[in-house]
């Protein structure tokens, strides 16, 4: 369990350096390699911003919660079995609550600045936020429905036969909605879409805007790794030893993400909340249903 | 125990990375430097303010579900052995909830207020 | 640290650009250029750019905006007289050295550093006011209550003028506007968006725009799903699918004082974005603020 951990917190650093590559390659831009490292670089050297008034406590620790929450939901996918950071029984409930905390994370980020533009990119994602949610843990219960369990490492064991993905099809592209939301990115993205010039992170500057940036791409490494695990098998797979597998499909699922979020365009947010609420909320209740006759034996 | 532990461990390693890395710049502002962003116009009041939220109704829906969803936990554990009663029992929580959403629609329960 | 300066010296260069007249096609072509990555803030940037001429009545708004580019910071002035003594001019197509050069600098700021309000020491304990939302705590008032035009709750309302350089709106375009929310309970147009040319009403561009506020670039567009995600009935749909086909758009908008009341923030910047710059221009007043 400590070498898991180790493990977790030596990759983590190198995947957000990928995912900031993925980035760039999904925004066209050269130099994908050096470039992510270059730039974090010179935003650490640049100085933070104060606003008048802000929260300065909540300020400072809006970074470190989101990061966080990444650490703490990616400490309860298993590497291969038997080992996983936090080995605990509720390994999904656990993840749930680092989802649904994200909401509150990123609020608190929109408004200690006492800024509008960041303000308003913080309500607007509250409401966003919380049906995205709940749409993401109807599909988890899902996953869970075959394992007869709310852990993870018995959600992979229940895939040795059949991967989720095939068994339950509507469930991983309901789970990517969840991962656009939570990691702020293309269609979901209501904190910081460029309708409001940065939104949350308007008005960040320097080692305070690198730290937010470094958090939001561990929580996509987080997501990809959960969505690999509950839908892709997680570390189940021939020849190559488990770690490796867990590590290819997270990567998968990182390129789809970032590609899903340049793909589809951002809807105004109210209705953007009746598409979640009546298409796809509806659709992860169907997606249950289904797994629900499936898993019955 | 330490399962625990382990997450908390990895909160407060997150907490201590972040704000080192946010120390590592001095924080000292003019007034000029200070005034929120907005293109190069200025507000007449602060930000902080009794927020309109236009989406309080769809809020007070979104609870319901989440109580759906601590019931869920327990029932996705003992879902295959207890069959088809537990189908019939969520089918039957989650269509009454749906009946939910769809007058919830009908009175633009989803639209900005 | 001398490791992480060596790392960050080929870094790209962050640009806030503050687009004046005729200069949105200018700016386009900064996506071209190596080694420089164009903000939606100045808070993430390191040089201000300012391309196309802004008219000296706008000198103050570009002056707090440079003051909000966290120092060191740098100007350059691209096809566009200086209107204060800092950054170099740039006369040809091309500003990337100057941009490096920007890079370098060290401007001082231009605005004098005091707060908006004189607030210290005022008030019973100093707080710069009295009673509970009395006074200018920080420099500023707070937000006070005012009807609503949706569902009648009175709530606070937030009242400040946006632009004329927010990346968001069309540039040059100056909005006083009072929002309950995130909607838009009454609005003004102290200015009108600056003169674009031609090339400015180019359907390509005009559509790359609106596309960008919708968190995708041109090419995604193919697949027609931007249409589906604006709303019906207001015609950004008709034309954004106008734009896409190569058409030209000559529909012209209301005025903003009519037409914005009413809207949310991020239908109100896409209705804005789904105009020619010079149609919004033909509606809006001419008078100074």
């Amino acid at each position: 369990m400590i070498a898991a951990t180790f493990a977790l917190l030596l990759s983590l650093p190198l995947l957000v350096w990928v995912a900031a590559m993925f980035d760039r390659i999904g925004a066209g831009r050269g130099r994908v390699v050096m470039a992510p490292l270059q730039n974090g670089a010179a935003l650490l050297l640049r100085p933070n911003t104060e606003t008048e008034a802000p929260d300065q406590l909540n300020r400072l620790l809006a970074p470190g919660w989101y990061l966080a929450l990444a650490l703490v939901g990616l400490s309860v996918v298993p590497f291969a079995p038997g080992v996983v950071a936090s080995d605990i029984a509720t390994g999904l409930v656990l993840w749930g609550a680092c989802e649904a905390l994200t909401v509150v994370v990123v609020f608190l980020h929109g408004w200690s600045p006492n800024s509008p533009l960041p303000l308003i990119g913080a309500y607007r994602y509250v409401a966003i936020g919380l049906p995205a949610m709940l749409l993401s843990m109807f599909v988890l219960i899902g996953a869970a429905l075959p394992a007869q369990s709310l852990s993870v490492a018995e959600v992979v064991e229940a895939q040795r036969d059949l991967w989720n993905v095939v068994r339950q099809p509507l469930g991983l592209p309901l789970f990517m909605a969840l991962g656009l939301a939570i990691t702020l990115r293309g269609p979901f993205d209501f904190a910081e879409g460029a309708e409001l010039a940065g939104g949350a992170s308007a008005e960040e500057s320097g080692p305070a805007l690198a730290a937010w940036r470094f958090a939001r791409a561990a929580m996509l490494v987080a997501f990809s790794a959960m969505a690999a695990t509950a839908f892709l098998g997680g570390y189940l797979g021939p020849v190559l030893p488990g770690p490796a597998w867990l590590l290819l499909k997270t990567l998968a699922v990182m390129a789809a993400a970032v590609a899903a979020g340049r793909f589809f365009a951002r809807m105004p947010p109210a209705r953007m909340l009746t598409f979640l609420w009546v298409v796809l909320l509806p659709l992860s209740f169907a997606n249950l249903a289904l797994v629900g006759v499936e898993a019955l034996p | 125990m330490i399962q625990i532990a382990m997450p908390v461990v990895l909160a407060m390693l997150a907490i201590a990375f972040t704000t080192a890395i946010q120390r590592i710049a001095r924080t000292d502002a003019t007034w000029p430097r200070r005034a929120p962003f907005l293109g190069g116009g200025l507000p007449e009041t602060h930000a902080w303010q009794r927020f309109h939220v236009r989406y309080y109704p769809m809020a007070l829906l979104f609870i319901a579900f989440e109580m759906e969803m601590m019931f869920m936990y327990p029932w996705a554990v003992v879902y295959v052995e207890t069959g088809v009663k537990a189908l019939a029992e969520m089918g039957m929580f989650l269509g009454i909830l749906s009946i939910g959403i769809l007058y919830g629609w009908r009175e633009g329960v989803f639209r900005w207020q | 640290m001398s490791w992480l300066s060596t790392l960050a010296h080929d870094a790209e260069i962050a640009v806030f650009a503050a687009v004046g007249q005729h200069g949105l096609g200018l700016t386009e072509t900064l996506g071209r250029q190596r080694g420089v990555r164009l903000v939606s803030s100045p808070r993430h940037a390191r040089v201000l750019l300012v391309a196309g001429e802004v008219e000296s009545a706008q000198a103050r708004a570009l002056e707090r905006l440079h003051a909000q580019i966290p120092p060191p910071r740098g100007t350059v002035w691209w096809q566009a007289p200086r209107l204060f003594e800092r950054g170099e001019t740039v006369i040809g197509d091309d500003p990337g050295e100057a941009i490096r050069r920007a890079a370098g600098a060290d401007d001082p700021e231009q605005r004098p550093d005091v707060p908006p309000h004189p607030w210290r020491g005022m008030g019973p304990h100093g707080q710069g006011g009295h009673g509970m939302m009395g006074g200018n705590p920080y420099g500023r008032p707070m937000a006070m209550t005012a009807d609503d035009i949706r569902d009648g709750l009175t709530l606070d309302a937030y009242s400040a003028r946006f632009g004329p350089f927010l990346p968001a709106l069309p540039p040059g375009l100056v909005l006083d506007l009072t929002m309950q929310g995130d909607v838009i309970v009454s609005a003004a147009a102290a200015s009108p968006p600056y003169p674009q040319g031609p090339e400015g009403d180019a359907p390509t561009l005009c559509a790359a725009r609106m596309l960008r506020l919708m968190g995708i670039g041109p090419r995604a567009a193919h697949a027609r799903g931007a249409l589906m995600a604006l709303p019906k009935g207001s015609g950004m749909r008709r034309r954004l699918a106008a734009w896409l086909r190569g058409e030209t758009v000559t529909e012209s908008p209301a005025p903003p004082p009519n037409a914005l009341p009413g809207r949310e923030w991020a239908e109100a910047v896409l209705w804005l974005a789904s105009f020619p710059p010079s149609r919004l221009r033909a509606v809006c007043p001419e008078e100074a603020a």
